[in-house]
């Protein structure tokens, strides 16, 4: 390790650290060594430990068994307030700030000194001077709701800041922003490296890697297989060898290569051009919602989708991709504007009605709107059809459980028994009886919403195999994804969403620069 | 008018002490409706204890420390045996109610009310007609003033709602959500106790079987319809006693023209009402069945 | 299998775990808690002729826990078991009332309906405003069950009072002997085959209807039938009705038969027993039959007590509440005990 060699004390120092949740081991005796006032990024697939590696060096989980050294001192492991006082702070990957406190309250509730009591214009006084000091321009009485997801990052990270820290771990910090939010982002953790502090990114695409880290470890499987070695010694193609390994599942074409790990642009081989005369599966004129909780209102939104195309969404997390998914699914009311499915207006129709003309969705949220985790497997299966009948028809379930038994192997979902919880399965296999259930003969207009967040890459190429022969057999897809790579890599057409309207509508070969100019608003 | 306030102030300051009980817990995210059990415990102990050893302020050291080892007991139950808060609510509920019966019967062989000689200090001639009223009345406005300031302008307050809004962020910079339950706990047994001597020894100097009738489930709407706010729950706890006030009102002037144990419904209707507004207002949740469930992260 | 036989050895040791809390507060208020739990024991299980005790206490409360269990299979807190079990009395009261006279064939049936409409309205409100608003069911539940107290008042001291009533407690006057469905002994066969109705009944709604998948999912949650284009609506409502209906028949058949009378304040935990019975038995209908059976045994037992030992029958109500207070707790150093996969 050349690049540390020159550094006696690491700044952060992991020794065999080891994770088990229940059965699952999620690091096996992992050890990395962080040099001070550098920028390290540690990659890996979904699923790798990343998010627990972080964790444990912030103290939020006790390891069962390996030390953590901060600037050669032992810190008492799973202790977050002995973590934080030795100068190591995290950001986490979704934020974790009370969305009802206003952004100074936020500063405060994590500070330490200065007094018992405050009154509301002191504590303002203080945390606006401190957000200053990093650069964030937002308004310290706003709350953190209400907040736009970039300025709710920057806060995070002024928080992480409060107490005087050396090391700043963010984890996945670049999963919510635009292209143009992580050059802003990556140009202020330049700038907090020139003031001395080390910082540790959790990426996972390789091209954010080689643009602003220093060194790279990698880890899959919950294991260290590189690292931490200078970026300059590596390229992006070994990289991307690193991180899938060996023993991947089943071949993955190059183009899917480059989209899992971000390893560069995605060329879109995979020529495919839908049929402009078919009658559109899915035609919106003009549709408006109102505002609400869930996200911001849809105004005047056109889309047509056909048989046989995949519509790809991308947009900056918040930014009507709900509301869009939720008016589909006849669950939030429309101001105006018409839906059809095939030709016929289903403005008027509730989801079943939907439904049943063959409207299929993926939900964002696989564990709360996808899956009732503490049901059956049989249960959450069978709920669709069970929907279209009337509410006192009798049903037989050992029928029920002998037919989910059959799609779920045919969808190779790997489980013990039809009666076990949904809660029982790992992320991907989820999702598997997610789609058994929802990619059925009958689909027509499938909306896909974050269909592979989370997931390893084996479920990942599962899940985009599937979105590919649903388009064979003729269906229309729109996926909703915050992933640009995947986007490009699987998607027929991509429209760009800002505040709840489309602002742009590109064809491959697609341009990552135009396409994220688009979800900021600047002008091309 | 005097009387009416007098009675007012009689019937509400109590339970805007178990209201502020209600508030700091809901802060830290538990749904506390074992509020009935601590407060009928406290009024119960304060008796007993006048009774028993001749001392107001021994009997309220004992009302305290009964109520905060109810707190105690309920936390372990929610938080270490993770039982559902509104279930466990409800059975501690059941062993105030019950044990409080079962200590009166075995202490005087019957069931019957117990009186005491004397009840809290009243706050005498200088107030004029307001002098029945017992000095925890007067104190009410500073201890509902000294809940704000804990809850809205301490680092402690920040932490508690963090715990009850949104745990992991609590965990994130180190507070324990779990500790902080059990603070918030305590200081709420502290408040059922005074409560429950209030309702017991503040006028009437009695303890009958079942004499909260309700008034710490009304408490806990209270904390709803004031949205966990010291000072707006505190209100709305005084506008369930302005509505028992008007009932009573109503039977003196109507006599038997109306019912009067439908006018003394009035107080949970007024309940009713209050919690339908404040989600009206808050634009409430039509799906999520919580249970009132504790949230870890 | 293990899956189902862990969850009631769990809730064996917690009731044994509220059992000692029990014990230790009978014994700081002065009694001797063997004496207590051996007099509990003894007038619940072991007196002659304890299963038909049991069993008059527990078909009530079997056919208002099964009620119970539905609305919090479908994610609703309904806690107004109390207040639906006295409408329902009420309602049928009034029914035998103003049909007094009539022949017993049109009667009876009509107070049932009246009972059952009862129960279902009281529960109609609160389902209302829960589903059209959000309003919070647990509040207005159980301010539901206090005003429900204070109709009983009213109607027993006003419309429906007995004028030759003693005046000590106040009750309406009694039901003509024709009408009763069981003496005041309180098991006939009558009850029996309602009790058998209402269990096989609410089987087959749980066990073998989209209704009872679909509304155990939203019980679970709610979100994701909503996804699925679930009515909410339908289903939550449809389960606050048939719980205060059932809750409405038990009342109706407590009035009916043993009380044959209405009485101010009548069984005051009646309601309260029956959540307890639905969460011992973790909402199952099978289960909630054995389980009432034992809280029967119980309940019987606090008539058996002051009689046998001179306790208070407020020690029935203490072992119920240290009950609630654990059954539904969860202890991961159990479950392992048990080698139940634990989830993560």
């Amino acid at each position: 390790m050349p690049a540390t060699r020159d550094h006696p004390q690491p700044a952060l120092r992991c020794r065999d650290i080891s994770v088990n949740f229940g059965d699952v081991t999620a690091l096996s005796e992992v050890s990395a060594d962080f040099a001070p006032g550098m920028i390290h990024a540690v990659v890996g697939q979904n699923g790798a430990g990343k998010t627990t590696f972080a964790r444990v060096a912030a103290g939020l989980i006790r390891p069962d068994a390996g030390e953590v050294i901060v600037a050669g001192n032992a810190v008492r492991t799973g202790n977050v307030n002995d973590v934080r006082q030795a100068g190591v702070e995290l950001v986490h990957q979704s934020f974790a700030l009370p969305p009802s406190f206003t952004v100074a309250e936020a500063m405060e509730f994590g500070a330490s000194g200065s007094g018992f009591l405050y009154s509301r214009r002191k504590l303002e006084q203080r945390w606006q001077a401190h957000l200053e000091s990093l650069d964030v321009k937002v308004d310290d009485r706003a709350r953190v709701r209400d907040l736009p997801v970039e300025i709710q990052q920057s806060v995070e990270i002024a928080r992480a800041l409060v107490a005087d820290a050396k090391i700043l771990i963010l984890d996945e910090p670049t999963a919510v922003l635009s292209p143009s939010g992580i050059a802003n982002l990556f140009e202020r953790i330049e700038k907090l490296k020139q003031r001395g502090v080390t910082i540790i990114l959790i990426l996972h695409k390789i091209r954010e890697v080689l643009s602003v880290a220093d060194t790279v470890t990698v880890l899959r499987g919950g294991m260290r297989v590189e690292g931490p070695i200078d970026c300059a010694g590596i390229n992006a193609g070994q990289l991307a060898e690193l991180i899938i390994g060996s023993a991947a599942p089943r071949e993955i074409n190059a183009d899917d290569r480059v989209a899992l790990t971000g390893a560069g642009t995605v060329a879109h081989a995979e020529s495919h051009s839908a049929d402009t005369t078919a009658i559109p599966m899915l035609e919106m004129q003009s549709v408006s919602t109102h505002r609400d909780a869930e996200g911001p209102a849809l105004e005047d939104v056109s889309l047509v989708i056909r048989p046989h195309e995949i519509v790809g969404v991308a947009g900056v997390e918040g930014n009507g991709q709900r509301s869009l998914v939720r008016a589909l699914s006849a669950l939030s009311d429309l101001a105006g504007g018409t839906i059809s499915f095939e030709g016929t207006d289903v403005t008027r129709k509730p989801l079943s009605g939907r439904r049943a003309a063959g409207l299929r969705v993926i939900p964002f949220e696989r564990n709360v709107e996808g899956l009732s985790l503490s049901s059956a497997l049989w249960e959450n299966w069978s709920v669709r059809e069970l929907l279209q009948k009337s509410l006192l028809a009798l049903i037989k379930p050992a029928e029920l459980r002998k037919r989910c038994a059959q799609a779920l192997t045919s969808w190779s979902v790997v489980y013990n028994d039809v009666s076990q919880p949904a809660g029982a399965l790992s992320g991907g296999n989820a999702q598997k009886v997610i789609l058994a259930r929802e990619m059925d003969d009958d689909a027509r207009l499938i909306l896909a919403a974050q269909p592979t967040r989370g997931l390893d890459i084996g479920a990942t190429t599962f899940v985009w195999q599937s979105l590919r022969s649903a388009r064979e057999r003729g269906c229309g897809i729109l996926l909703i994804s915050s992933d640009l790579d995947e986007i490009f890599d699987i998607c027929d057409r991509v429209i760009v969403v800002l505040s709840g309207r489309i602002v742009g509508d590109f064809s491959a070969p697609y341009d990552i620069a135009e396409v994220g100019a688009a979800m900021t608003g600047a002008v091309r | 008018m005097d009387d009416i306030i007098i009675a007012i102030l009689r019937s509400g300051t109590p339970l805007v002490y178990v209201t502020l009980a209600g508030v700091i817990a809901q802060r830290a995210g538990v749904w506390h409706l074992g509020l009935e059990g601590l407060m009928i415990t406290g009024a119960c102990a304060t008796i007993l204890g006048i009774y028993l050893s001749g001392s107001v302020v021994l009997a309220l050291i004992v009302a305290i420390a009964a109520c905060v080892v109810g707190s105690i007991l309920f936390w372990f139950v929610i938080e270490k045996l993770k039982a559902n808060p509104i279930i466990a609510g409800l059975g501690l509920t059941g062993l105030g109610l019950g044990g409080t019966a079962l200590a009166v019967q075995s202490i005087f062989g019957t069931q019957a009310a117990v009186n005491a000689p004397f009840g809290l200090p009243r706050l005498g001639p200088a107030f004029g007609s307001y002098g029945v009223l017992s000095v925890f009345v007067l104190l009410m406005p500073v201890f509902v003033f000294a809940m704000w300031v804990l809850l809205r302008r301490t680092r402690f307050g920040l932490k508690l709602a963090a715990c009850g809004e949104h745990p992991f962020a609590a965990r994130s910079v180190g507070v324990n959500p779990s500790a902080m339950r059990l603070a918030a706990l305590m200081i709420g047994g502290v408040f059922c106790a005074i409560g429950g001597a209030e309702l017991a020894a503040g006028s009437l100097q009695i303890f009958a079987q079942n004499m909260t009738s309700g008034r710490g489930f009304m408490a806990f709407a209270a904390v709803i319809f004031g949205a966990a706010h010291p000072v707006g729950a505190a209100f709305a706890a005084l506008f369930f006693a302005v509505v028992g006030a008007i009932g009573i009102r109503a039977q003196l002037i109507f006599g038997d023209n109306v019912p009067h144990d439908l006018l003394l419904g009035l107080p949970y209707i007024a309940t009713i009402f209050g919690i339908w507004l404040s989600t009206r207002l808050r634009g409430g949740n039509k799906t999520a069945a919580s249970f009132g469930e504790l949230r870890d992260y | 299998m293990r899956d189902r036989i862990v969850p009631v050895l769990r809730g064996l040791i917690f009731i044994v775990i509220g059992l000692v809390l029990c014990g230790v507060i009978f014994t700081i208020a002065g009694y001797s808690a063997p004496l207590m739990f051996q007099s509990i024991a003894e007038g619940a299980f072991l007196r002659p002729r304890a299963f038909e005790h049991a069993l008059r206490w527990g078909l009530p409360l079997f056919i208002t826990a099964v009620g119970v269990g539905i609305s919090f299979r479908a994610g609703y807190f309904n806690i107004g078991a109390q207040g639906q079990f006295y409408v329902g009395a009420i309602f049928a009261a009034f029914a035998a009332e103003w049909l007094n006279g009539a022949p017993a064939v049109l009667v009876i049936p009509a107070c049932f309906a009246a009972g059952m409409l009862g129960g279902a309205l009281w529960a109609f409100w609160p389902g209302l405003l829960r589903l059209k608003s959000g309003t919070d069911e647990v509040i207005t539940t159980l301010m539901g069950n206090f005003l429900a107290g204070l109709l009983l008042i009213y109607v027993t001291s006003g419309p429906l009072k007995d004028p030759s009533g003693s005046g000590q407690q106040a009750s309406s006057r009694p039901l003509d002997a024709a009408y009763r469905i069981s003496d005041s002994y309180g098991l006939s066969p009558t009850i029996v085959a309602i009790a058998l109705c209402v269990g096989t009944a609410m089987w087959i709604l749980v066990n073998r209807t989209a209704f009872g998948v679909l509304a155990g999912l939203a019980g679970r949650n709610a979100r994701m039938i909503e996804w699925q284009g679930a009515q909410l609506y339908r289903l939550g409502l449809s389960s606050f009705l048939i719980s205060g209906a059932l809750a409405g028949l038990a009342g109706t058949l407590e009035f009916m038969g043993p009380n044959g009378r209405l009485a101010s304040g009548f069984l005051p935990t009646h309601g309260f027993t029956a959540i307890l019975i639905a969460l011992v038995a973790n909402l199952s209908v099978v289960g909630t039959a054995f389980v009432s059976l034992f809280f029967g045994g119980l309940a019987s037992a606090a008539l058996f007590m002051p009689i046998m030992a001179g306790l208070p029958a407020a020690a029935i109500d203490i072992v119920n509440a240290a009950i609630a207070l654990f059954i539904t707790a969860k202890s991961n150093a159990i479950d392992r005990l048990f080698g139940s996969r634990g989830r993560k």
